[in-house]
């Protein structure tokens, strides 16, 4: 149900509502001017009603703007998909979800280009410069390296063909919009579920991502924005695990050998090098609290096993999402500049402040593959052939 | 004097190991733990497996080598997932896949060496893109089914107290010994490596024993990827990656010369174990993980100019 929706259902119920005491009424007014606000700014943003991350719902700042409406044009649309690679899980599932939202929206998009750049930022370049020279609408680009896209990216803005960088950005902020979910925020997210189900006390380790990775980098930052405020958890040790089950495993079976029984959590940034850590920990016997990306391999192992768990998606439907944007971009609607793509917490125990947006077994498919990512807004299993 | 820098030069592989486990278990307390061991040898088991079938193509001398092990590795892994879906039962008829696969690539990469006179370098690191292309078309991506229990047993199980994949490599090693040294065709593959003129005119079919030599080496990366895949226990498209150039490595440390003709499978798995040993020994020394890269360079360029200055005496 989208937030329009619940509105008009709302709308509908009041005069029951009206026979409410006087303290009941004013929460319901205020409940409903709220609302009625937050409806109104939204419906300006979008063409049709939706709901919304609630990572832009609970922004408190001042949200950027863009004004498009020079990129306005009538469909049909030409799009294209400027993608650093394939060479994961995580970025196949976004260009199944791509697929989808343009063929559901078929009518305004006549034509959707892909090119794959295998990770190597020339080759990447030169993708940019056939699409710009196809003269497509608009570009979206998940770009190798934040430094080698920039120029030609700058160019394409310069030129007037609109880009939305998706997931990694580049240096400059020459785009009209950049869709990703916080990796500040999933650092936080986990810290703050480990240490209050280890009610503040404990040891622990950390199994980072890939050194220097943009989102390996901020979910660390996240993770020691909380930290400090808790200072019964130890830090054991941190290690970086190149986002890789094996090393991750390498990784986790070296610190038991270090630590032993004296780790009482592990705070994983990934979901990798999760599984390669939980099948350690499963190994030595060692059922500690661990948190990770819903990668399915991590969801089967932490129900299979039964360890206590936190899973926060990185999701890859954000993808379908700037496809979205961009048509609202092509039809001149105002677009964020930074879109906060949606998310869940998927927690097998509830923490104080962490709670779980639905049971971890929704979250966990056994008949899919081990390397499956799911993440919120994902198409329906057929569109994930 | 002479005996001693004579022992050195022909055990120094195996002195330097001794020393390192000595070391080892000096620096770390947790390094001779059994758990830990087994920890070492279970990786190191993979490794080894491919990389005595890398001994193979680097005996043959004249720039021999095989460059897309990794991605057989990683292409039988995903194979297996998907044809098993988890079930023991269909663990044979995979592995037989899995096999003829490693020997199909080493046809091609023995093929592209003999009769196109292509450079191995060259070869195989075509071969190893293209199985990458051809591993992505095969998962779209997204590798589907799990292994079955009896792979994972085959990866981190154990026959009493021996890890099964140290069964299984010592195994590997005693054919590759026998093969190597009491077989014609080792016989031949020594001369092929020491001077291929002499090979030739000795009447030997040298374009066979290249293209067999290939074939070993498929066969042993086929083998080594099923291990690694029992160990890891997830379907990925980059199982093994980076074994390419450890195993390069393993054996140019263990004696056996680029020039071909020299060296030998137990050099092999001495190279592999010091390498093993001295990843270990960077997680439990809490260095950061990335030192591995710096030792893994550092000792191919130590291990090839101890090599070099020792041959140019």
């Amino acid at each position: 149900m989208t937030i329009r929706e619940a509105l008009v259902l709302n709308l509908q119920k009041l005069p029951e509502d009206r026979q409410m005491g006087g303290v009941a009424m004013k929460k319901m007014i205020l409940i409903f001017v709220v609302t009625s606000v937050w409806v109104g700014a939204i419906g300006i943003l979008t063409t049709e009603g939706r709901d919304w991350a609630r990572s832009i719902l609970w922004n408190p700042y001042k949200q950027e703007m863009v004004d498009t409406s020079k990129y306005k044009k009538n469909p049909p649309y030409t799009m294209a998909y400027c993608n650093a690679s394939v060479s994961n899980a995580w970025a196949v599932v976004g260009v199944q979800a791509i697929k989808y939202v343009v063929q559901q929206n078929k009518d305004k998009v006549k034509d959707f280009l892909f090119t794959d750049a295998m990770d190597k930022a020339d080759k990447q370049i030169a993708d940019m410069e056939d699409l710009m020279a196809k003269r497509v609408d608009l570009i979206i680009i998940r770009a190798a390296t934040e430094a080698a896209l920039d120029p030609i990216v700058t160019r394409a803005h310069q030129q007037g063909i609109p880009v939305i960088c998706f997931s990694r950005r580049v240096k400059s902020d020459n785009f009209v919009s950049f869709v990703a979910a916080s990796n500040y925020t999933m650092g936080r997210a986990m810290a703050i579920w480990l240490a209050q189900y280890l009610k503040g006390k404990g040891n622990i380790v950390l199994l980072a991502g890939f050194a220097g990775a943009g989102s390996a980098e901020e979910r660390l930052i996240g993770i020691q924005e909380i930290l400090p405020s808790y200072p019964g958890i130890k830090v054991l040790e941190k290690q970086y695990t190149q986002y890789s089950t094996s090393k991750g495993k390498q990784v986790m079976q070296a610190m038991i050998q270090s630590y032993g029984k004296k780790i009482d959590g592990v705070l994983c940034v990934g979901g990798s090098e999760a599984i390669g850590a939980i099948e350690a920990l499963q190994e030595a016997g060692m059922k500690v609290p661990i948190t990770g990306e819903p990668y399915n391999g991590f969801m089967k192992r932490v129900q299979q096993y039964g360890f206590p768990a936190l899973a926060v998606d990185y999701s890859p439907a954000m993808a379908g999402e700037c496809v979205t944007v961009g048509l609202n971009v092509l039809q001149g609607l105002a677009v964020p500049k930074y879109y906060q793509g949606k998310r869940y917490f998927i927690a097998t125990h509830d923490t104080e402040d962490i709670k779980s947006d639905l049971p971890w077994k929704e979250a966990t498919f056994p008949d899919r593959p081990d390397s499956f990512v799911f993440g919120y807004g994902l198409p329906p299993a057929e569109w994930l052939k | 004097m002479v005996s001693v820098k004579l022992l050195f030069e022909k055990y120094g592989i195996y002195i330097f190991l001794l020393l390192l486990v000595v070391f080892s278990s000096l620096v770390s307390p947790t390094f001779l733990r059994p758990q830990n061991l087994v920890n070492i040898l279970n990786p190191a088991a993979a490794l080894g497996m491919v990389a005595i079938g890398q001994t193979f193509v680097i005996l043959t001398g004249r720039g021999g080598l095989d460059l897309s092990v990794a991605s057989v590795m990683a292409t039988v892994a995903v194979i297996a997932a998907a044809y098993t879906r988890g079930q023991d039962t269909l663990l044979l008829p995979a592995a037989i896949i899995c096999l003829s696969f490693g020997v199909l690539v080493g046809l091609i990469n023995g093929g592209l060496v003999t009769k196109l006179r292509v450079p191995p370098i060259m070869a195989t690191l075509g071969m190893m893109i293209i199985l990458q292309g051809v591993r992505f078309i095969y998962t779209k991506g997204i590798p589907e089914g799990t292994y079955p229990p009896l792979l994972r047993f085959l990866g981190t199980g154990f026959v009493g107290f021996v890890p099964t994949s140290v069964l299984s490599l010592s195994a590997m090693m005693i054919i590759a010994v026998l093969v190597l040294n009491k077989t014609v065709f080792g016989r031949q593959l020594y001369a092929v490596g020491g001077n291929i003129n002499a090979a030739i005119l000795s009447g030997y079919n040298t374009d066979l024993i290249l293209i067999l030599v290939y074939i070993i080496s498929g066969v042993a990366a086929s083998i080594g990827g099923l291990y690694l895949a029992g160990w890891i226990g997830v379907a990925d498209n980059w199982v093994g990656q980076g074994y390419e150039v450890d195993s390069i490595a393993a054996v140019v440390m263990g004696g056996t010369s680029f020039e071909g003709g020299r060296g030998g499978v137990f050099g092999t798995i001495a190279g592999v174990l010091i390498l093993v040993i001295l990843y270990n020994l960077v997680l439990l020394l809490h260095l950061p993980v990335q030192t591995q890269y710096m030792v893994k360079g550092g000792v191919i360029i130590f291990a090839a100019s101890f090599y070099v200055r020792r041959r140019a005496r």
